[in-house]
């Protein structure tokens, strides 16, 4: 059984694009939020979200023409190329099929959607593009990635809504520490639109202008978008090729709720807890800090944080939602939390909740890190994901002892 | 080998709910072709939409009913794609013996292959928000039917499945990631047992995305859900064993074409190595591939494993099925009739047009159906 060091990073974010303006965000305690642009929302009472507008592809990209693929796809490829980049890893000194690719989302390739449903309520179903359906296949996340890098070895995507990317990274993680592959780019990644900013409204759970995790007044999400790839490899791997390591994953635990399609179960969060520990080989009071799915609804933040009660009893360590500062990136949501718990681990630091003024009495004992980062040493991390379907994903990850 | 072991099964398909129906029209199809005739052609599929469609008939279960199966309470927002998942995953415990209870649930789980989930759902939820006056004024109870894994996560809640919950999407390749999904699950010991299987749904939005991008075959809808368990199964998971996952090997020809048959063949030798296999035992390829004269599988396939084995291409019975053409595959494979030798060997291919190629190798006990038991 293999090791798994975490030895790549490849944020597009709206609070940064690559590793170094992402960290600096991350310390700066930035928001990402900003009037939408990507579609029309004027109609809509809510218009803000966490979109990327900075995001020029042509720019990342050097193998996939941006035409020919939809934008989730684009943040795929472009963050695997940002983690390769920030790697070291020289692509020619692995077998191009023992490098594969694992992305998480939420809807895949909603703005192709998007754009062939208002082609057909334009001018009914013959109107639809051919070229646009042929891009709308949500595989071709991953498949972006590797064509993008030319990478052989397996292509999947998981369609595990908003704890996607830990479910990525987890299979990632199988798939080193039993030797299918040596490298792996895994993560996450999503697109705002219409109806994802429509749905979570009519839910009543998308707020204003900006998204408070953990504060007494938290009133909803904020939708948000990004590609989030993390470069995942053995351990003997990185060793052997001197590479640069952020962390070690320890392991990780899913379960399904089985129980309600949208509202969180604390019960069963709990449990997930537990069963990534006792996968992870990790103790409640080995870990230093908890990344947390955070959405900012009143229901998730109550249940997640009465769930980290249940499991950590009175050690609770800082819990900190990133959501407040790039929204509820979806798909990529765990992605980004891995990738900001590894750099708490490489730096030293915890990132922040941003927004937050009022300590909600409900939630006492829960040090929510407000919105200042706090340096501090991190040597485990518990990036936690949860979703729809009750999809629940847990990642740790460690320092290398 | 996987070590990974299906202990029964079940389809929801254009020839109805449950294996027997499919074993039926297998039979059928059989005496067809001895007698020289036709396939069972598509039907009228136009009671399925209000909206034109490209073509009156296709390959669609036009009579079913979720109702009829798990009564109204908790399925009245399903979507299609859903509820045949729902009710295939039912069909699947219900056939492999399994009862789920307080003592096993949280050791089985599901994982189901789609392409994009429903593509009418998304595609109806942005529609509302561009005719709608008021564009968010859409119908928040229908919100996850708009998020792919909703099949899956609806799934555990109607059987009480607490274990790995997962959704690939894939598309043509969905079912064998899911197959390799459910086996490393399985594996690596996050669960004891999983369902696994794909579905797609017959509905407007998809016949015209098959019809406009070319495909030469009706479209299909299907759901196909398997039980696995490790060879060493809890007795909860099933007394029968009626085939083993021997080996799954994926891998990418990044641009498709030539890359791709490269990929594919070297898919195949890894499958048949794993396996432990001797590939001139491979008594039966089942494709994906859709024309007659499409061997973009079966060439690269034949060519690792070193023969010309009988090949099936299921999108000949059952239209253009997407991710769901995996399951059926292997449904049809162990519902045909044993002829001869104890055991058969059947490779199992896909392949996407972006390159993406995958392989299964499953050996099939023969008389180990239903009637055996």
């Amino acid at each position: 059984m293999n090791r798994v060091v975490v030895t790549g990073l490849g944020p597009v974010s709206s609070i940064g694009i690559g590793v170094s303006a992402f960290t600096d965000g991350l310390r700066e305690g930035r928001s990402g939020i900003s009037p939408i642009r990507s579609f029309d929302a004027s109609g809509f009472p809510r218009r803000n979200a966490g979109e990327v507008p900075d995001f020029r592809p042509e720019t990342l990209l050097r193998r996939i023409e941006p035409t020919r693929w939809g934008r989730s796809s684009q943040f795929a490829a472009a963050a695997a190329r940002l983690a390769l980049a920030d790697s070291g890893l020289d692509p020619a000194t692995v077998a191009p099929d023992r490098v594969g690719a694992v992305v998480g989302t939420t809807s895949g390739e909603s703005v192709v959607v998007e754009t062939v449903t208002a082609q057909q309520v334009e001018g009914g179903f013959a109107a639809m593009d051919p070229e646009l359906l042929g891009q709308m296949a949500a595989g071709r996340l991953a498949h972006a990635v590797s064509t993008e890098l030319e990478l052989a070895g397996e292509s999947l995507t998981l369609a595990t809504a908003c704890s996607a990317s830990n479910y990525a990274i987890g299979y990632a993680y199988d798939t080193l520490v039993t030797g299918e592959a040596d490298v792996m780019f895994a993560g996450g990644a999503d697109s705002v639109c219409r109806w994802a900013h429509a749905g979570f409204f009519r839910l009543g759970a998308l707020t204003a202008d900006a998204c408070s995790p953990f504060d007494r007044d938290r009133s909803g999400i904020l939708t948000g978008e990004g590609g989030a790839m993390l470069l995942l490899e053995t351990l003997d791997h990185a060793r052997t090729r001197g590479a640069r390591i952020y962390g070690e994953v320890l392991g990780y635990g899913v379960n399904c709720d089985a129980n309600h399609p949208v509202a969180p179960d604390r019960a069963s969060i709990a449990e997930c807890m537990r069963t990534a520990h006792r996968n992870a080989a990790v103790k409640p009071e080995d870990v230093d800090y908890i990344c947390a799915h955070g959405t900012g609804t009143p229901a998730n933040d109550s249940v997640e944080a009465q769930a980290i009660f249940d499991v950590f009893g009175d050690r609770v360590p800082p819990v900190s939602s990133i959501k407040s500062m790039i929204g509820h990136t979806m798909g990529a949501a765990s992605g980004f939390g891995a990738i900001a718990g590894a750099l708490a681990i490489t730096h030293g630091f915890l990132p922040p909740t941003i927004n937050w003024t009022t300590p909600d009495p409900a939630l006492a004992g829960l040090d929510p890190v407000p919105n200042t980062a706090r340096e501090t040493g991190v040597r485990v991390v518990q990036n936690n994901g949860f979703a729809f379907g009750g999809n629940n994903a847990i990642v740790l990850i460690g320092a290398v002892e | 080998m996987s070590g990974v072991v299906i202990t029964g099964w079940s389809t929801v398909s254009p020839a109805g709910v449950g294996r027997a129906a499919l074993t039926e029209r297998l039979t059928a199809d059989v005496v067809a072709a001895a007698a020289s005739t036709e396939p069972p052609p598509p039907v009228d599929v136009t009671g399925l939409s209000d909206e034109p469609l490209p073509s009156t008939t296709g390959h669609a279960l036009v009579d079913f009913d979720v109702r009829a199966h798990l009564g109204r309470k908790g399925t009245s927002f399903y979507d299609r794609a859903t509820a045949l998942a729902v009710v295939a995953c039912g069909e699947a415990l219900s056939d492999a013996g399994v009862l789920v209870d307080d003592s096993n649930r949280a050791r089985l789980g599901v994982v189901l292959g789609t392409s994009l989930g429903s593509f009418r759902s998304t595609s109806d939820y942005t529609r509302d928000t561009l005719v709608q006056e008021k564009p968010y004024l859409v119908n928040p109870v229908l919100f996850p039917n708009t998020v792919m894994n909703c099949a899956a996560g609806q799934a555990a809640i109607r059987h009480g499945l607490r274990g790995v919950n997962a959704t690939v999407a894939t598309g043509p390749l969905a079912f064998l990631d899911a197959l390799r999904y459910g086996t490393n699950a399985i594996t690596r010991g996050y669960v004891d047992a999983m369902l696994v299987g794909a579905v797609e749904e017959f509905s407007p939005h998809r016949a015209w995305n098959t019809w406009l991008t070319g495909r030469q075959v009706p479209t299909g809808e299907a759901a196909a859900v398997f039980l696995l368990t490790r060879a060493e199964q809890p007795a909860w998971a099933g007394p029968r064993r009626e085939a083993e996952v021997l080996a799954l090997a994926t891998a990418y020809g990044p641009g498709g074409g030539e890359s791709a048959d490269r990929a594919l063949t070297g898919c195949v030798s890894r499958a048949v190595r794993r396996a432990g296999v001797d590939p001139a035992q491979v008594s039966h390829v089942l494709t994906g591939e859709t024309g007659v004269d499409d061997t973009d599988e079966f060439a690269p396939a034949c060519a690792a494993l070193g023969h010309t084995p009988t090949r099936t291409r299921v999108g000949r019975l059952f239209g253009h099925c997407d991710a769901a053409t995996g399951g059926l595959a292997l449904a049809t494979f162990l519902a045909a009739e044993p002829v001869g030798a104890r055991t058969r060997l059947a490779l199992l291919t896909s392949r996407s047009p972006d390159g993406g190629t995958a392989a299964a190798i499953i050996r099939g006990w023969s008389g180990a159906g239903p009637a055996d038991r």
